[in-house]
């Protein structure tokens, strides 16, 4: 394979993709603006319509106390009342630590075994197309399927996790989901083993030809593997990285599907992560403008989050 | 002379020796990992021929005693059968899928590859959007999509769904690591800007456009309590609110039947993938890997 | 190349159609959508255990008019599903608040209409005012609610383990006597009981998280006594390990331990007894027999309450044809819920047609009659409603995880009981505060 042949791909590793995406601006062969916009308001006008619009009345929610059955006359403005409320609410802040433990460890976890299975699945093993699949399935199962799964594979006596631990000797086994210490490790588990299909899925979309064939020709000047992922591979898949990075921490920090299903945010309140602390106040508590102060408090953090990975991106990446 | 030949049909012979080699090595790992993520569809078509009382017997029964196909039947042509659902929902993702596609790729496109006033503020604005947890959303756009005349009808499902934050957040993503000079060359030959998304930068995305179907497609198929909130005649149901009739009265599901009928249901969403990740495979073929 | 853009100008194409047409139509859906002709009611119960035959019943009686029973899951979801839709103007005229959690929120909300005067005028409905022991919700004055049904809780017996171990079946006794026969019961492979009844409950009944002056009322023995006692089972084994129960979520399944004969002692009520007569799908080669509540020293009440709550939606258009269906619903129709488990609340009908209605087809073949005959009539099970309503979705979610904690051992009664004590009180004062 003649690397002379392609030209762009190299080119394209040289120059730091989302450096050069900050510096479109100003190009003279750009076209004008109302072509960017054009081609921005489909989704622009759709975001704005359904997703924006009952979005502000949710920041506005955070600052009433409303019940919901008292109907939209039963609104009461009271001010920053719930944040008052909420900075002293031991509740919410146990909930954001253990949001905090389980994002901070599965997301991570996820997207680096989520890389591993793309790089596997993208070489040349027997039956890949049925192996996609499979790793995807975690992702497309009803949850109730998986909590039940998890349920009966975590049995502190009978399951065979713990059965598998017995055989290799250890002692006081993990009480698993009858544990308030154990729990909150077994949902990071199970959130780990669903997300890897997931992301494997979007970095082997993005897993395109160029990288491949930059590596042949790496590999016939006798670059080592390492060499060849960081310097070939692994640029081409910051942006994707990122987008995983944001939306599984998105996703950790909204998801309750699982813990309503399995645990309910027991033993205890040992499972219960801000969104199901959240689910709580508004559907079992009806207190629906105490539940918006608390998404506009995980709002903030996110935020900030996010901010954080693209700087660190941005930063990476104009090293390169 | 000779003696080079042979050196390199050794050295062929060799290299795809070991290539075979590698095969297994990666592929036999990679399998027995598989069968850790086969477990919960397995649980699912085992309990979906199970008695309700031997669905949760620890430790786990994998195979049905008795095996009983009352279940498909009962999901399938009983009173709360679950294919109109299943039409519903069929209509609603591949609308959703369709809309997605459209508007995610051009807005993604315009963040990453056009330049206009404003581009970044708009996008983190966007992204903000997407970090409010969905399920506050869910009174407010009842009341919402209540004045609008939407509630209980398709549309309240399909329209929101046309047009998301992920996915043009996705699509930005691989947008921004494709070349420009593409483009520019193009716009040199005079190319209209309509033409060379659709020439140039729409076929490189292909393989991450099949990826964001997929998601929007498992989205929409699973999504629970949009509709829930939503909708409230049973004809209009979608197939995770018809899973509900098959609840008892304190809210239990019937594992046999919620199994079944997540088998039925699952069917459609994998056949959706196999024929989607195609795509990639295609995509990688070019590479030459072979 | 040239296949690559087919594929997207088809794609292309037929999502702007798609948009287009979905544009189209939005416009022309209609708000909330016309009245419709038939009376809709909205309930918990799946039409096929009762309300499609008592909704037929009533088309019967009231020719030319129709009703449309619609289903929702008695969940926090599905309630929720319930509160929008009837927030929100949709077309609902009865519906059905099932417990105490979802009444504390409808009742003074005004999405519930008042029903006093009706009931008033109607001599077969004279039991409703009773206030000794309520069968409605009376808020303000108002009656905005009626139960339906009534829910006696029993003891179930296995009788084949019951006979193993040499025991009588108990026809009255007290805490006691239960905890020395789940002893009796237990061996090798076998507990005696599922769990404790709600002891509290039995000695202080109705309102019993609250104290006199309305705040907490946890401070009182009984809790900390009914805790000790599940503790106590737990750790000698006489009731089911409280780590299996959350491990194997059997809070939602207890009939299936309970037909494979890993316990003996069942404290339940009418509602599971549906698990018991389907031999096809819950086979078992027992039968089982009830004893009532046990009583304490301090108390005998059945801990059961009256419950199945109608209600009527005020901003129902046919309100006189809503009423006119809540009457039938707790009178002649009660018949058909029968099969559902469902015992009227008023005594419309005889005992005897109740016990072989609920207990259907053979019954001498599963269960021994005489003492369920005992055990939800003869015994005359006292029930009870609770009329104070506050903070109930917090104070229970307190209770459930304090009791969870306390019976896996992380946390002792006194530890957990006074953490209850805590953040009821938080709650209620919450909730004055609001009021």
């Amino acid at each position: 394979m003649a690397i002379t042949s392609k030209p762009l791909p190299a080119a394209r590793v040289l120059e730091p993709p989302l450096a050069r995406a900050t510096t479109a601006r100003g190009n003279p062969s750009q076209p004008p603006g109302w072509v960017g916009w054009a081609f921005l308001a489909p989704n622009l006008l759709g975001v704005l319509a359904f997703t924006l619009v009952p979005l502000l009345s949710v920041v506005g929610l955070s600052l009433t106390s409303w019940n919901l059955v008292s109907g939209l006359s039963g609104i009461e403005f009271v001010g920053l009342q719930n944040f008052v409320d909420l900075f002293v609410d031991p509740g919410f802040w146990n909930a954001t630590l253990r949001t905090v433990l389980y994002a901070g460890i599965s997301v991570p976890l996820t997207v680096v075994g989520g890389l591993g299975l793309a790089l596997a699945l993208n070489r040349d093993v027997p039956g890949r197309a049925v192996l996609r699949v499979i790793f995807f399935l975690p992702y497309i199962v009803t949850v109730v399927a998986i909590g039940m799964v998890w349920l009966m594979l975590l049995n502190p006596s009978a399951g065979v996790v713990n059965q598998l631990l017995g055989a290799f000797g250890l002692q006081d086994l993990p009480g698993w989901f009858a544990s308030s210490h154990w729990a909150l490790p077994a949902l990071i588990i199970i959130a780990i083993w669903s997300g890897v299909g997931y992301a494997s899925m979007i970095y082997l979309s993005a897993l395109t030809d160029a990288p491949t064939q930059l590596y042949e020709a790496a590999q016939v000047d006798g670059a080592g593997a390492w060499t060849r992922f960081r310097t070939i591979t692994w640029p081409s898949l910051v942006p994707t990285t990122v987008f995983l990075l944001v939306t599984l921490f998105i996703g950790a920090s909204q998801g309750f599907g699982l813990i309503a299903l399995i645990t309910a945010g027991g033993p205890g309140d040992a499972t219960t992560v801000v969104s199901y602390y959240m689910y709580q106040n508004g559907f079992q508590f009806y207190r629906f403008g105490y539940a918006a102060a608390i998404g506009m408090a995980t709002f903030a953090g996110v935020l900030a989050l996010t901010v954080l990975t693209w700087r660190a991106q941005r930063g990476r990446t104009l090293h390169d | 002379m000779t003696s080079v030949t042979l050196d390199t049909l050794d050295r062929t012979r060799l290299r795809a020796r070991r290539r075979r080699r590698s095969r297994w090595a990666v592929g036999i790992p990679l399998w027995i990992l598989a069968l850790g993520f086969l477990t919960p569809f397995l649980w699912m078509l085992s309990t979906s021929f199970k008695r309700d009382i031997d669905a949760y017997t620890v430790p786990m029964q994998w195979i049905p005693d008795p095996v009983q196909l009352s279940n498909y039947a009962t999901v399938l042509l009983g009173e709360d059968s679950i294919l109109p659902a299943f039409a519903n929902s069929v209509l609603v993702a591949l609308l959703r899928v369709a809309g997605e596609l459209l508007t995610a790729t051009m807005a993604g496109y315009a963040f990453a590859r056009l330049s206009f006033r404003g581009r970044d503020k708009i996008f983190l604005v966007y992204l903000a959007t997407a970090i409010i947890p969905s399920q506050l959303l869910l009174v407010p756009r009842f009341i919402y999509f209540q004045q609008l005349g939407l509630y209980d009808t398709l549309w309240a499902l399909i329209l929101p769904g046309m047009f998301t934050v992920l996915g043009t957040f996705l699509m930005r993503q691989f947008f921004v690591a494709q070349p420009p000079e593409f483009a520019e060359a193009a716009r040199m030959d005079g190319a209209s800007e309509w033409r060379i998304f659709t020439r140039i930068y729409l076929p490189l995305a292909r393989p991450v456009m099949a990826a964001l179907g997929i998601l929007a497609f498992v989205w929409s198929w699973n999504d629970y309590e949009t509709p829930l909130v939503l909708i409230s005649s049973p004809e209009a149901y979608t197939l995770p609110l018809s899973l509900t009739s098959f609840t008892d009265e304190q809210g239990a599901l019937s594992p046999g039947l919620a199994m079944a009928a997540s088998v039925v249901t699952i069917v459609p969403v994998l056949v959706v993938f196999l024929l989607l990740q195609r795509r990639f495979v295609q995509a990688l073929t070019h590479t030459g890997i072979k | 190349m040239a296949g690559q853009t087919t594929l997207s100008r088809r794609a292309v194409l037929g999502a702007t159609a798609g948009a287009g047409l979905a544009t189209l139509l939005s416009g022309c859906g209609g708000s909330p959508g016309p009245r419709s002709s038939a009376l809709q009611v909205w309930g918990g119960v799946p039409g096929a255990s009762g309300p499609d035959e008592l909704v037929a019943g009533f088309e019967e009686q009231h020719p030319g008019e129709k009703v449309a029973y619609t289903r929702f899951v008695n969940d926090d979801r599905g309630n929720l599903k319930l509160d929008t839709a009837l927030q929100g103007g949709v077309d609902i005229d009865v519906y059905f608040t099932y417990n105490s959690t979802a009444m504390a929120l409808r009742a003074g909300s005004g999405v519930a209409l008042d029903l006093t005067d009706r009931v008033r005028a109607d001599p077969a409905l004279a039991p409703y005012l009773d206030t000794q022991a309520p069968r409605a919700t009376v808020v303000d004055g108002q009656m905005v609610a009626l139960a339906t049904a009534r829910e006696p809780y029993f003891v179930l017996v296995n009788e084949a383990l019951r006979e193993q171990a040499g025991v009588d079946l108990p026809r009255a006794w007290d805490v006691d006597d239960f905890h020395e026969m789940a002893r009796a019961l237990t061996r090798p492979g076998v507990h005696g009981a599922y769990s404790v009844p709600d002891t509290a409950r039995v000695s202080l009944g109705a309102n019993y998280w609250y104290a006199p002056d309305g705040g907490s009322n946890f401070g009182d023995p009984a809790f900390l006594e009914w805790l000790q006692l599940g503790r106590t089972m737990i750790d000698e084994g006489s009731a089911y390990p409280w780590t299996e129960v959350l491990a194997r979520q059997l809070a939602a399944y207890q009939q299936n331990p309970f037909l494979q004969g890993e316990f003996a002692l069942w404290p339940t009520a009418p509602f599971n007894l549906r698990y018991l007569n389907e031999p096809e799908d819950y086979p078992h080669d027992f039968r089982v027999a009830a004893a009532p509540v046990p009583r304490t020293a301090r108390g005998d009440w059945n801990a059961g309450q009256f419950n199945n709550f109608i209600m009527i939606n005020p901003r129902s258009t046919k309100l006189d044809l809503a009423w006119e269906f809540v009457r039938y619903w707790v009178t002649d129709g009660a018949r058909a819920m029968l099969g559902g488990g469902k015992i009227p609340a008023l005594d419309v009908l005889p005992d005897e047609e109740v016990l072989a209605g609920v207990l259907k087809e053979d019954p001498e073949r599963f269960f021994d009659v005489d003492s369920f005959r005992h055990a939800m009539f003869t015994s005359e099970p006292k029930l009870m409603t609770d009329t104070n309503l506050t903070a109930v979705p917090e104070i229970s979610l307190a209770v459930e995880q304090q009791r969870d904690l306390c019976w896996i051992g992380e946390r002792t009664p006194a530890e957990a009981v006074s953490t209850i004590d805590e953040l009821a009180d938080a709650a209620i004062r919450r909730n004055q505060r609001k009021a």
